[in-house]
């Protein structure tokens, strides 16, 4: 298979490999280890790169997986998430001005919603990501953020879950 | 295998069918041609585009033909409003998206999708554009990518994966942000491809094509500093015809010669010369090696595109490859030294164009290793005490396909069909018959063998054919009683063929003597420059035409080409000598990408 350059994580990749080594769906669920584990919650180019020349598998296939699926990040996320729901429903409610509101409170000045689904702050704090619908339609607009579903969302409540998340946890 | 027959009826006619067959195929046997688009015999199904539907008796939904396999009793209706309108809802999808190019589009003439929107009579999409695409990668010497022509029909894919084992490219994303693309979306030059060009003969639309340098040819024919000359491949000749409308496998040696002297090249030599000068430095290559223990089995080296697949994948095993120059850079590099300094013309002046059956050859003549001439003119002016002009040069200018020179003579308005014969010019454009075969799977092969057999056996050859090592299948073997020894040989092309004898040198256990890869699968007759979209019955053509012209020859084995013998004599002194080695010999490295 393809020569790649090495890269610094193996070793971990390395055990990832092994333990889902001759299951079905083998290399789905080595990605989706990799990128929990991943500092930065992604798939690297250098990640991707070891589990193809580990699993012997061509890079453009391993690349195709991960940009298959839309929960595989391929750039460095930040150390908090805000999904928010640009859905039909969500979107009739308001949830663009949602999105602007939280673009603009973490800084971020690029994103072209047509071209990419998530944006990350310069400082690494927080990333961005849009999704088509959360299935929670009857709740719109529904934001997620660090994981926790946050439904009827306005633009004051999110303010103050963003306030509450730079001193220090939403939770 | 025995397989039952079953009946089915297509348009009320009834027939008998194997039930393994594709139901578009099936359809075609009872008369009735359904159109498709993704689909390609032999490639690729992966049933994407929806235009080959047909409707099936007690179906709900249309049935995509060329996925469906018949079934007793099955009543087809491949015509009608229903699956006129479907078809034609499928094209006027794909055009959404589509630029209207066509006018001024590199495939016009061999466009799939443009000739079916013309017969289903789709005048304008009523989809509206919702995709944006990069702009066209032009990151390889030998091909473009341009993804707003394509169709996502899968073919490129399954070329590179199945037929070349390269897995360059893939599908990545999905939905509207679905493509066809290498590792990272980095381009072409910086994944695995080793430009191969098998992509291009498939694709049905102008998606992937060869990298076009027609106009800059024909600007450099009009500048009158510059002295063009021209050679010529062999598979050239039995495709040429066929990329000018004529029937497949037409042989079109002399009108050929004829229309490139047309066109204004000063010589029309031959790279056939070159490929018996090839088979000289090749067999005494060979035959060292065997006496003195060298690195065996030896490989041919002729075949850029397989110089890249084994530098980028197996270059553990480059010891194994002829040092060999390919007949392309052989010429080059005897082009521009012997010709220009019997000749007097200024080699920087001297512009070779190389007319290939391949998209690789561009790359091949970009290498910097290859200008071995203007080492040597300097070397010699530096010996001299003499002065030489600075501008670096290489051994060979242009290389462009066939179907980039079928473009000049069209858009030269030469009527090719009507030409006379003509003949190549000397000093380099005498052949042999074993320089023909070259175009063909085997030919190398062959042609070394006619030669080796008679350099060791000292008397001629019983039988010149070498019936083993022809045909189109995958991987052949044979072996031959050379001087007491039993030489194995074995010959592979479509680089998927090609691994499994590779695996074998690796794994230590292989023991052929000689192998010839052809990176295409037919060798160079099925090369990636040459005409579009062929089928096996095209290459079985292109490839019986060019055994005809092995007979046609008056020598057929490449140590009686008087030419050749000329070039030693006056020249380069002993096959695999000093001077050779010089300009007719190469290295290779590994490729890290
Ligand atoms: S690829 Fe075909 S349909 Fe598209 S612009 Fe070119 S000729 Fe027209
Ligand atoms: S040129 Fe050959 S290796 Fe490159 S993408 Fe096309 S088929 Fe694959
Ligand atoms: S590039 Fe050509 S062959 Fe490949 S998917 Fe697109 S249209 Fe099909
Ligand atoms: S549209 Fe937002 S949850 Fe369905
Ligand atoms: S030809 Fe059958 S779906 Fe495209």
């Amino acid at each position: 298979m393809p020569t790649t350059l090495s890269s610094q994580s193996s070793p971990g990749i390395e055990a990832i490999i092994q333990k889902h080594k001759g299951t079905s769906g083998a290399l789905l669920k080595v990605l989706e280890n990799v990128q929990e584990e991943d500092p930065k919650h992604y798939l690297s180019e250098s990640s991707m790169r070891s589990i193809s020349s580990l699993m012997g598998l061509p890079l453009s296939q391993v690349y195709s997986m991960a940009t298959f699926y839309s929960f595989f990040n391929l750039k460095p996320q930040g150390r908090h998430s805000i999904v928010v729901c640009r859905g039909t429903a969500c979107h009739t409610r308001g949830s663009l001005a949602l999105l602007n509101e939280a673009l603009s409170r973490m800084g971020i000045k690029e994103f072209k919603e047509e071209e990419e689904n998530s944006a990350t702050s310069l400082d690494g704090f927080a990333s961005i990501r849009t999704v088509a619908c959360f299935g929670q339609c009857a709740l719109a607009p529904v934001v997620m953020i660090d994981g926790v579903v946050k439904s009827r969302m306005t633009i004051g409540k999110l303010v103050s879950l963003l306030e509450k998340m730079k001193k220090g946890g939403v939770e | 295998m025995e397989q039952k027959l079953i009946s089915i009826s297509v348009d009320g006619k009834k027939i008998e069918v194997d039930p393994g067959m594709n139901l578009i195929d099936a359809c075609a046997l009872a008369g009735a041609s359904v159109p498709s688009l993704c689909f390609m015999k032999d490639i690729s199904a992966n049933a994407s585009c929806g235009v080959c539907v047909v409707e099936v008796e007690g179906a709900k939904a249309l049935v995509r033909s060329c996925v469906q396999k018949p079934v007793e009793g099955m009543k087809i209706r491949t015509a009608g409003p229903r699956v006129m309108s479907a078809r034609r809802t499928a094209v006027e999808l794909l055009l959404a998206n589509h630029p209207t190019d066509c006018l001024s589009c590199i495939r016009s003439g061999t466009c799939e999708l443009r000739v079916l929107a013309e017969t289903l009579g789709v005048r304008a999409s009523r989809y509206p554009k919702l995709k944006k695409f990069p702009p066209p990668d032009t990151s390889t010497e030998g091909l473009v990518r341009d993804d707003s022509k394509c169709i996502l029909c899968g073919r490129c894919v399954a070329a590179c994966a199945e037929t070349q084992s390269v897995h360059a490219i893939a599908f990545a994303g999905r939905g509207a942000r679905t493509r066809v693309t290498s590792f990272m979306d980095k381009g072409l030059a910086n994944s695995p491809c080793i430009q191969c060009g098998q992509c291009s003969v498939v694709c049905p639309t102008a998606a992937i094509t060869e990298k076009d340098q027609s106009s800059e040819v024909m600007a450099a024919l009009a500048d009158p500093r510059l002295t063009m000359i021209i050679q010529t491949a062999p598979a050239i000749r039995a495709s040429l015809g066929e990329a000018l409308g004529m029937p497949p496998g037409s042989l079109v040696t002399g009108k050929m010669v004829a229309a490139l002297r047309r066109l204004g090249f000063a010589k029309i030599f031959d790279t056939q010369f070159s490929a018996d000068l090839t088979i000289m430095e090749e067999g005494t290559e060979f035959i060292q090696r065997v006496q003195t223990g060298g690195t065996l089995p030896m490989i041919t080296s002729c075949s850029p595109g397989w110089i890249n697949f084994i530098e980028t994948f197996y270059p553990e095993l480059l010891s194994h490859l002829s040092s060999c120059k390919s007949p392309q850079q052989m010429f080059g590099a005897v082009a521009k030294t012997f010709y220009a300094q019997k000749t007097g013309i200024d080699p920087a002046s001297l512009r070779v164009v190389s007319i290939m059956p391949c998209t690789a050859k561009k790359g091949e003549a970009g290498r910097p290793e290859m200008d071995s001439a203007y080492r040597w003119w300097r070397e010699k002016a530096e010996k001299d005490g003499t002065k030489m002009s600075r501008e670096h040069y290489r051994d060979v200018d242009w290389a462009i396909t066939t179907r980039e020179l079928a473009r000049m003579i069209r858009q030269s308005a030469i009527d090719m069909a009507s030409l006379p014969e003509e003949n190549f010019d000397s000093s380099l454009g005498e052949s042999t018959g074993a320089a023909t075969i070259f175009g063909n799977t085997g030919g190398v092969m062959e042609a070394a063998l006619r030669t080796v057999y008679e350099i060791l056996e000292g008397k001629a050859l019983p039988q010149t054919d070498f019936l083993p090592v022809r045909g189109l299948q995958g991987i052949k073997t044979a072996e031959v009683p050379v001087a007491g020894m039993k030489v194995k040989v074995a010959v592979a092309h479509g680089l998927k063929n090609a691994r499994v004898l590779l695996d074998d040198i690796a794994a230590g256990k292989s023991d052929y003597h000689f192998i010839e890869v052809m990176a295409c699968p037919g060798g160079c007759i099925g090369g990636g420059g040459q005409p579009v979209l062929p089928d096996i019955g095209k290459k079985l053509a292109r490839n019986r035409s060019l055994y005809m012209e092995d007979l046609r020859l008056p020598e057929r084995k490449s140590h009686q080409n008087a030419e050749v013998s000329a070039l030693y004599k006056e020249f380069l002194g002993q096959p695999a000598g000093h001077l050779s080695h010089e300009l007719l010999h190469t290295k290779y490295k590994a490729r890290i990408v």
